[in-house]
Formats: structure tokens, sequence, C-alpha cells
């Protein structure tokens, strides 16, 4: 039963999500970028620069394979603004869902069926995360390919990325549930989302670089902001390191970000389960 | 069983920043036995939409107790059993007329194999064959009453919550959603209705309460909360002067007089004859006597207006 109403929610929050134009623009400019990578690989003029550097060059007294090298390039060029702009895209696109399923006249008839609180917000999360998933994982399958078949670069690390992208996707994406529940505006979700993703996190993270221009009590109040916000430029780190094929220096905001994760959808379905409408 | 059972059930919003405080219902008691229409009548704002929102767990009670069907309303899988047209209502616009019903049969637990044969019943009975495959953002406001019925039926529901279900549908489109409602009575459903529109309630309501303030003011049939007393009005073909309305007024309890009318509301039909003689004996012309059967509308305002008076006094 409560698998299955999870699921109905999930499939009906896909659907509410192509209705919305902006998920279209998300794929829409996914497949673009695709179509420019692949007349790059593939028209001749350019595999012939290619081909001129088809050689092992000495770096550092290493060997260096210039393929490798340009596919690399490739990845983290496409995997920098996948995370910048594909999350902003995303955000955008789910930020309407929790208010336009609180709506006067809308929530009744869903409440009204034999559904637990919590299984319309997991399914509602579920949703929103399928979809966005499946655009990522569209443009980093196809990035994959395309370099694979270009230039013979099967590095199966690249495709970590659109899990690591998605995750903080459904990090922030608790977020903007959490700020529906609570103030029934799309706008204030997304703009705080921004405001994390964008600002917040990318400040504390480089916390290091300005503490010594501030007093005691006010680095001690970033180093808590730095673990209660999160940390989604750590996650953007982590999915850069994941594109050029380096070890990632730490995975410890993997786990900081799923706490976060846990307890903001938790006190979202709390304060929803309160909830009159 | 019975199908609805509330005891001293008590509502008190508390919203906005100053947390004001507004009670919905004051200590509510109600039974609604199976198989009936029961109608519930009252003023805006007199609770109506609560309780029902409270008895599918879309609000929260404040005090008191509540259970459909013989299960208390904290286990949401007795909804199964349960249909719902809300108050205006507003389903996704961007889902067909079918792709609501299917969704939302699935989502009310309905899990057997007849489910298209069944939507398409429906949409026969609603009459919204025609634009099954329309978006409801395309849908006029009757047209979404309609489908938001089929809704409510879809998935077979023992008891069926109907908030103003005939808001916004023309004169012969309320005369088909009556006949729908009959005819869920006649299938063993139970029909909870609330309505404005008493003349409606009257014809198709087997028992009516009146609530008001949040508080039940009374129940009962529709025979019962109507017969009280038969009103008839004289006509006569000339002014009435003043001695003749206080010597009328003086011998006859409920009698009204304006120029040329007199209205005399009683139970017994000897009162009446001995009005009549004593107009006879002024010699005055009788133009046109009418009976006028009370309805629920009247009783309905004199209820209401009564309590408020009363009110008032304290
Ligand atoms: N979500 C809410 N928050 C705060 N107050 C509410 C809420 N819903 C209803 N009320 C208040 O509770 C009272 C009863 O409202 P309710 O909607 O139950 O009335 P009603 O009888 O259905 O009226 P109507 O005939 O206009 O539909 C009103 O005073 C209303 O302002
Ligand atoms: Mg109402």
């Amino acid at each position: 039963m409560g698998m299955y109403n999870i699921y109905h929610v999930t499939k009906f929050t896909i659907k509410e999500a192509f209705a919305r134009r902006i998920i279209l623009v998300f794929a829409g400019v996914s497949t673009f970028s695709l179509v420019i990578l692949a007349l790059l690989l593939f028209s001749t003029d350019a595999m012939d620069l290619v081909g001129a550097f088809d050689m092992k060059t000495r770096v550092d007294g290493q060997l260096v394979d210039v393929k490798t090298e340009l596919a690399t390039g490739i990845k983290a060029l496409f995997t920098i603004p996948l995370y910048g702009i594909g999350l902003f895209l995303s955000i955008f696109a789910v930020s309407g869902f929790i208010p336009s399923l609180l709506e006067k006249g809308n929530i009744d008839l869903f409440l009204s069926k034999p559904i637990a609180r919590a299984e319309l917000i997991l399914g509602k999360f579920f949703g929103g995360t399928a979809v966005v998933f499946l655009n990522i994982f569209y443009i980093v399958v196809g990035i994959w390919v395309l370099l694979g078949l270009g230039l013979n670069v099967w590095s199966a690390d690249f495709l970590l990325v659109s899990f690591t992208i998605t995750f903080t996707f459904m990090v922030l994406y608790t977020l903007i549930i959490l700020v529906g529940i609570l103030t029934r505006s799309s706008i204030l979700a997304m703009m705080l989302s921004y405001l994390f993703f964008f600002v917040l996190s990318p400040i504390l993270e480089s916390r290091g670089s300005f503490s010594q221009f501030l007093g005691e009590t006010w680095n001690m109040v970033i180093e808590i902001l730095y673990y209660i916000i999160p940390q989604t430029t750590e996650l953007g780190r982590i999915s850069l390191e994941l594109a050029t094929g380096t070890t990632p220096e730490s995975l410890l905001p993997l786990l900081y970000n799923s706490i976060i994760l846990i307890l903001t959808i938790s006190s979202s379905i709390i304060i929803f389960n309160k909830k009159d409408f | 069983m019975n199908a609805i059972e509330v005891k001293s059930l008590r509502k008190v919003y508390s919203s906005g920043i100053r947390q004001k405080e507004v009670v919905a219902l004051q200590s509510l008691d109600l039974t609604v036995d199976p198989g009936v229409i029961y109608g519930l009548l009252g003023p805006n704002g007199a609770g109506k939409t609560t309780l029902i929102k409270i008895l599918l767990g879309i609000t929260h009670k404040t005090l008191g107790e509540a259970n459909i069907l013989g299960e208390d309303i904290s286990n949401y899988q007795i909804r199964k059993k349960v249909g719902y047209l809300a108050e205006n209502h507003k389903y996704p616009p961007f889902m067909k007329g079918e792709e609501i019903l299917h969704f939302f049969a699935q989502l009310g637990g309905y899990d057997k194999p007849d489910l298209d044969q069944r939507i398409n019943d429906l949409l026969k009975l609603v009459d919204m064959e025609k634009w099954r495959k329309t978006k409801l953002k395309n849908y006029s406001k009757g047209m979404l009453q309609r489908i938001g019925l089929a809704q409510a039926l879809v998935n077979d529901p023992e008891l069926v919550f109907l908030d103003e279900p005939t808001d916004g549908v023309d004169p012969l489109g309320r005369k088909e959603i009556r006949d729908i409602i009959k005819r869920m009575k006649d299938d063993g459903k139970t029909v909870f209705l609330n309505s404005h529109l008493l003349s409606e309630v009257e014809l198709i309501c087997d028992r009516v309460a009146v609530l008001n303030k949040g508080e039940l003011i009374t129940e009962g049939t529709v025979g019962e909360l109507t017969s009280d007393n038969d009103e008839y009005k004289i006509t006569l073909d000339s002014p009435l002067e003043e001695e003749f309305k206080q010597k009328a007024t003086g011998s006859f309890a409920g009698l009204k007089c304006n120029r040329t009318k007199i209205i005399f509301s009683t139970k017994d039909s000897s009162e009446l004859n001995s009005l009549i003689d004593l107009i006879r004996r002024e010699e005055k012309q009788i133009m046109e006597i009418t009976k006028q059967k009370r309805t629920l509308e009247d009783s309905f305002l004199e209820i209401i207006t009564g309590k408020e008076g009363k009110n008032g006094d304290v």
C-alpha cells in the first residue's frame, strides 16, 4: 500500500514536471550541447587536428595521452555548466511542486485519499528527483558515449558525475520542500536554494581564505554555518574530480549532506503532518 | 455500524502571526445512519466544510471523537471506502478528464480489474464522455464539477461527501446531479451533503442538520423540520380596517395582516374555518385562499434568525 502510494505520486509528479516547460528547456539545452560536441568530435577538420597530436607526449617526465587529456578537458568543460546551469534549471522546475500541491482545493483531494502525508511528500521528492536525474543522466551518458566513440576514451568514472550532481539536487530539493510547506511560496523556496547554492555554500567553503580577518566568535559562527548549510560546493568539487578522473580529496561532504537531507525531509514531514488545510 | 459518528467534536483554528483563534466547531454531536442522504445546512462560516475536512483527515480536530464507517478517523485506510467532492476543488490542470479518474482511483486504493469500464460508465453518468481527452485547464466550471463528481465515485465508495455539489452547474445539470445522488442512495451508499440550495436539499435529503456558528441547532427529517404549521394566505377584495385587524389578531394566534391580505399559520383546519366565518360575518369578499407549504428555506431562516435573536438577548 505505502509503496504503491509513493509510486503513484512519483509518477504523477513526473507528469507534472513535463507539463512545465522548464524541464523541456533543460532537455533541449542538453540535446543542443550534445549536438555541438558531436559536430566537434566528428567533423573531419577537428579530428585531423587531434590526429596530429595522436601521440604520447612527455610532461614532467610522464607519458601523457593527448586524447585522454582532451577528453578530460571536455568533461570538465561540460561538468561545470551542467552543475551550475543544470541545477539552476532543475531548482526552477521543481520549486512550484509543493506550493501547487498545497493549493486550496487541491490538497484536500490528495489528503482525502487513503494515503499517509509522509507518502505524499516522499512521492513528490522521488518524482522531482527522478525527472532531474533522467535529464542529467541523459547528458552525462551522451557526453560519455560521444567521447568514447570520438576519442576512444571510455572511463566509467565520469558516469558517476550524474549521481553526484543529482545528489546535490536532492539536498537542495529537500530545502525547497521544507520552505514550500512552511510558506507555500515557490519564489521564496527558489530564492533560498539559489542563495544557499550560489552564495552561501561557496563562501563557507572558502572560509579558510578569510578567517584570519575575523574574530573568534565570527569564525565560530561561520564554522557552525558550514556544517548546517548544505555543502553543495563540496559536492560540486567531488563531481569535477570524478569528471577529470582524479580521486576525490574527501568523501565526507557526502556524509554531511546525507545527514542534512534526512533531517530536512524528516522535519518537512513532521511539519506537514501537523498542518490544517 | 453508523456511517458517521461524531462526539463532542471541537475545532479551533489558530492562524496568522498573532495566532488569532476561530472556533469553527463548538462541541458537535452527530450521527448519520448508513444508506441515507444527509444534508448539512448552515450559513457561511458555520463550520460545515470544517466538519467534512476533519472527517477526511484534511484538518485535525482539536477535541472530541469521530468515526467513519466504524473506524476512528485517524485510520487513514478507511478512506478507501470514501469519496469526496471538495468545495472549490482544483484538480491538476495538466491532466485529462480520464487521467484524473484513473490517477485518483489508484491513489484511492481501487484495485479491481474493471477500472477502465468503471471510468467509461462514470464519464457517461456525468455526461463527460466527449471531454474525456481534454485537459482540465480547458474545462468550464460546470464541467469541472461533473468530473469532480465522477472522481468522488470512482473508487466505488460506501460513503460520499459532497461539498456544494451543484455549485456552478446549470439547472439541467443540477437536476442530473440530483438524480445521480439519488442513484447513489439506491446503490446503498451513504451521502453526506453540504449545500446552500435549500430547495435542492429538500428534494433529495432524508435527514438534515442545521449548523450555525459551529453549533448544531436542529436535526431531523425534512418533514419534521418543515411540517410545524401550514400557512394560509387569504386575499380580500378591499383593504382591511384597523378595527378588523385588531379583532382578528386578538382572536387568532399566528395571524398577520397587511393591506388586503391575511396570513394565518395553523395546524388546525377548524381554526381556519372559524377565521373564514369571521371574515364572512364582516361581509368581506374573499378572492383567494392558498395553502402555502412551508419550505425548508422558511424553517431554515426562522431557525437561524431565531437563534441569532436568542444569542442577542444573552
Ligand atoms: N484553514 C483555516 N484556517 C483558519 N480558519 C479557518 C480555516 N478554515 C476555515 N476557517 C474558519 O472556520 C470557520 C468555519 O469555516 P467553514 O469553511 O467550515 O464554513 P462553512 O460552513 O463551510 O462555510 P461556507 O458555507 O461559506 O462554505 C470560518 O469562520 C472560517 O473562517
Ligand atoms: Mg463550506
